[in-house]
């Protein structure tokens, strides 16, 4: 594997204190090489948003994180507060789940691209506003000219979405994460937005970290995927071996439930019951109520992440004992 | 833009003469006889008589109508009954003086309030914000009247830092006479308006473009003032206007205790002296104040919104 530039090391994230703290994120480890695209896919509820609000230091003030976000060499979450500043659009960007209601309402998007530049670079506002034109052409805006004295007010979530791209991507950022970006909008919006990010990526040599709930966009875009489930990652592998080789029954079924183009089955497949709260599973596997192969260790011990191919981590006791 | 305006010009137009039939028909219904009030118990039959046709209260009621319309259009409110002064020249001598007392207390009210808010919001739950609390739990539960005795007998009669009463005369010395009492109305604003700003302010900051701000790499100053108080600001701004209005019923207990003159001491004297022009005249003022700052309001919500921009 090529050089991490982003490693993250147990990073574990909870709410609430005292003896019985809210475990939203447990323990997890992975990694982002350079220039690579991974996917972290999961249900809603995994704790797919907080992993990502975690590297900018961006989670809500009642959560207490720990464990190691390596960013170049860096653990960010070592480094003081008001150096994260200069970390958080410069080297990363992020765009968000909520295109609706990202964007400041009172500031023209002409601004808002503006100010994310002027934040970390000193150069003229001519120059600027070319970069913003580049940006919004970039990120597929039409007749962006007419657009930099728009309020977000005037447009629609799609184009939202791509005005919170260019605002990530304003300065280059060596990291972008995007969770899930095209999750609030209408399916042919999905796509449109799909394909800018893939132009975003055909353009910038930034690595991405992808957060969706949706495995036909990690097979487009994705090279690495991050399975998560209530907090853990059950299954991390490269996307192809991933889906012609999945290993853990969840993601299996979320496999089997992606509906694909010469579709012969009346009813898509559907994984039975629902992720269970954050905090609820207490001991052994958080996938153990809903899995088909589950044995009794499940409910015990929770499976450590265990390699198999190269680069291909599961964590699931009934995968090691096909495997052994 | 000019268009919404225009519009909403024209939407006063029913309030205001929704407003002068009121004080109409409210002046009219009062009980007792206004001639016999005016002139004391007494005047003879043809005194009350010649009074109640030199005010025209012989007339038909809806002739008494259409003149009481056609004087208040032309701000002709007539004579007090007391002084025989034209009530016109009244509103001209107290009217600057409530006015300047509302700008000067709105103004403090706005710098002490807003930055105790914006402080408070930040420091959630530290000292600040309870001092916030206890500061505004005092500036509810405190009478207007009260507080302003109690600043006069410290800072005027005590220390000896202002003067006890009056206006003043020039620039520096009405600025001299008018800061206790815009004082004591500021604190009773920056009570209401430091807590509205914490809340706003907090409420604002857990919106995602907040978040958004700090994720482009934005410190917490900018994020505070620059995205988020300016967002708050709208909220605020309708409790910045009900803090203008309070001004109307602050008036009258500062003006009586700092014994300034204003809008609402001519209205108090001319309560206790049953002036019914006068009580009338300053009635409609007051009504036409709220009504204007509702309007400045509403102008303030469209320049500061785009969004209400937009739909105009
Ligand atoms: N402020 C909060 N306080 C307590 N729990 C929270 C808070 N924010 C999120 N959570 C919980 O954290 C878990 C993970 O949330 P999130 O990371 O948003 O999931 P995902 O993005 O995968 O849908 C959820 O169970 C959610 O209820
Ligand atoms: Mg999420």
């Amino acid at each position: 594997m090529s050089e991490a530039l982003l490693d993250i090391k147990d990073l574990t994230i909870e709410f609430g204190s005292g003896s019985q703290p809210l475990r939203v994120v447990d323990n997890i480890s992975f990694a982002v090489s350079l220039g690579e695209t991974v996917g972290i896919v999961g249900e809603s509820g995994s704790g797919k948003s907080m992993t990502a609000l975690s590297v900018l230091r961006l989670v809500p003030e009642a959560a207490r994180v720990s464990g190691q976000i390596i960013f170049e060499g860096r653990d960010l979450l070592k480094l003081p507060k008001r150096e994260m500043p200069a970390i958080r659009g410069k080297e990363i960007g992020m765009i968000f789940q909520e295109p609706m209601s990202s964007l400041n309402p009172l500031m023209t998007i002409g601004d808002q691209i503006d100010e994310a530049i002027r934040l970390h670079e000193d150069i003229p506002a001519p120059e600027r506003r070319k970069r913003v034109l580049a940006l919004l052409r970039l990120v597929g805006m039409p007749d962006p000219e007419n657009r930099l004295s728009a309020y977000p007010d005037q447009f629609s979530g799609g184009m939202r979405q791509r005005v919170m791209a260019a605002i990530a991507m304003a300065c280059n950022p060596k990291l972008l994460i995007a969770d899930e970006p095209t999750t609030a909008l209408d399916v042919t919006i999905q796509a449109q937005v799909l394909a800018m990010m893939l132009d975003i990526r055909a353009r910038f040599n930034s690595s991405i970290l992808l957060i969706t709930h949706d495995l036909g966009v990690v097979a487009e875009i994705c090279e690495r995927v991050v399975v998560m489930y209530a907090g853990r990652i059950l299954e991390d592998a490269d996307a192809r071996s991933l889906f012609s080789n999945a290993r853990h029954p969840y993601t299996q079924g979320l496999l089997r439930s992606v509906p694909t183009l010469n579709d012969t089955r009346k009813r898509l497949y559907q994984i039975p019951g629902s992720v269970p709260p954050a905090g609820t599973i207490k001991a052994g596997c958080p996938f153990r109520p809903r899995c088909s192969v589950r044995m009794e260790r499940c409910a015990v011990e929770m499976p450590p992440l265990r390699t198999y191919d190269p680069g291909h981590r599961v964590a699931c006791w009934a995968t090691a004992e096909a495997a052994a | 833009m000019a268009r919404y305006l225009f519009f909403r010009l024209l939407d006063m137009v029913p309030t205001v003469f929704l407003v002068l039939t009121m004080v109409f028909i409210a002046m009219r219904i009062l009980p007792g006889d206004p001639a016999l009030v005016a002139l004391g118990p007494n005047a003879d039959g043809g005194q009350l008589e010649a009074f109640r046709e030199k005010m025209g209260l012989n007339e038909p009621l809806g002739l008494q109508y259409v003149t009481f319309l056609g004087n208040a259009v032309r701000f002709d409110f007539g004579h007090s009954l007391m002084s025989d002064v034209p009530i016109g020249t009244l509103i001209a001598n107290n009217l600057p003086h409530t006015i300047y007392l509302t700008i000067a207390s709105v103004v403090l009210g706005l710098v002490m309030g807003i930055p105790f808010g914006v402080y408070a919001a930040t420091q959630r739950n530290k000292l600040p914000d309870s001092a916030l609390r206890i500061y505004s739990l005092i500036g509810y539960a405190i009478p207007d009247f009260y507080l302003a005795a109690v600043l006069l007998i410290v800072f005027s009669l005590n220390l000896g830092w202002f003067p006890i009463n009056g206006e003043g005369s020039g620039f520096w010395d009405g600025l001299h006479h008018i800061f206790l009492p815009a004082l004591t109305l500021a604190m009773l604003k920056s009570a209401f308006l430091g807590r509205l700003t914490r809340t706003s302010l907090l409420e604002v900051l857990g919106r995602d473009y907040v978040r958004t701000a700090r994720a482009k790499g934005a410190r917490e100053s900018r994020v505070i003032y620059r995205h988020a108080l300016r967002n708050a600001m709208l909220p605020l701004s309708t409790g910045i206007g009900i803090s203008i209005l309070a001004t109307l019923s602050g008036s009258v207990a500062i003006e009586l205790v700092f014994n300034r003159p204003g809008i609402g001491r001519l209205l108090i004297n001319a309560i206790q002296e049953r002036d019914y022009p006068v009580i009338q005249a300053g009635v409609m003022m007051f009504a036409f104040f709220v009504i204007l700052v509702n309007l400045a309001m509403d102008i303030v919500y469209l320049i500061a919104d785009p969004r209400i921009r937009m739909k105009s």
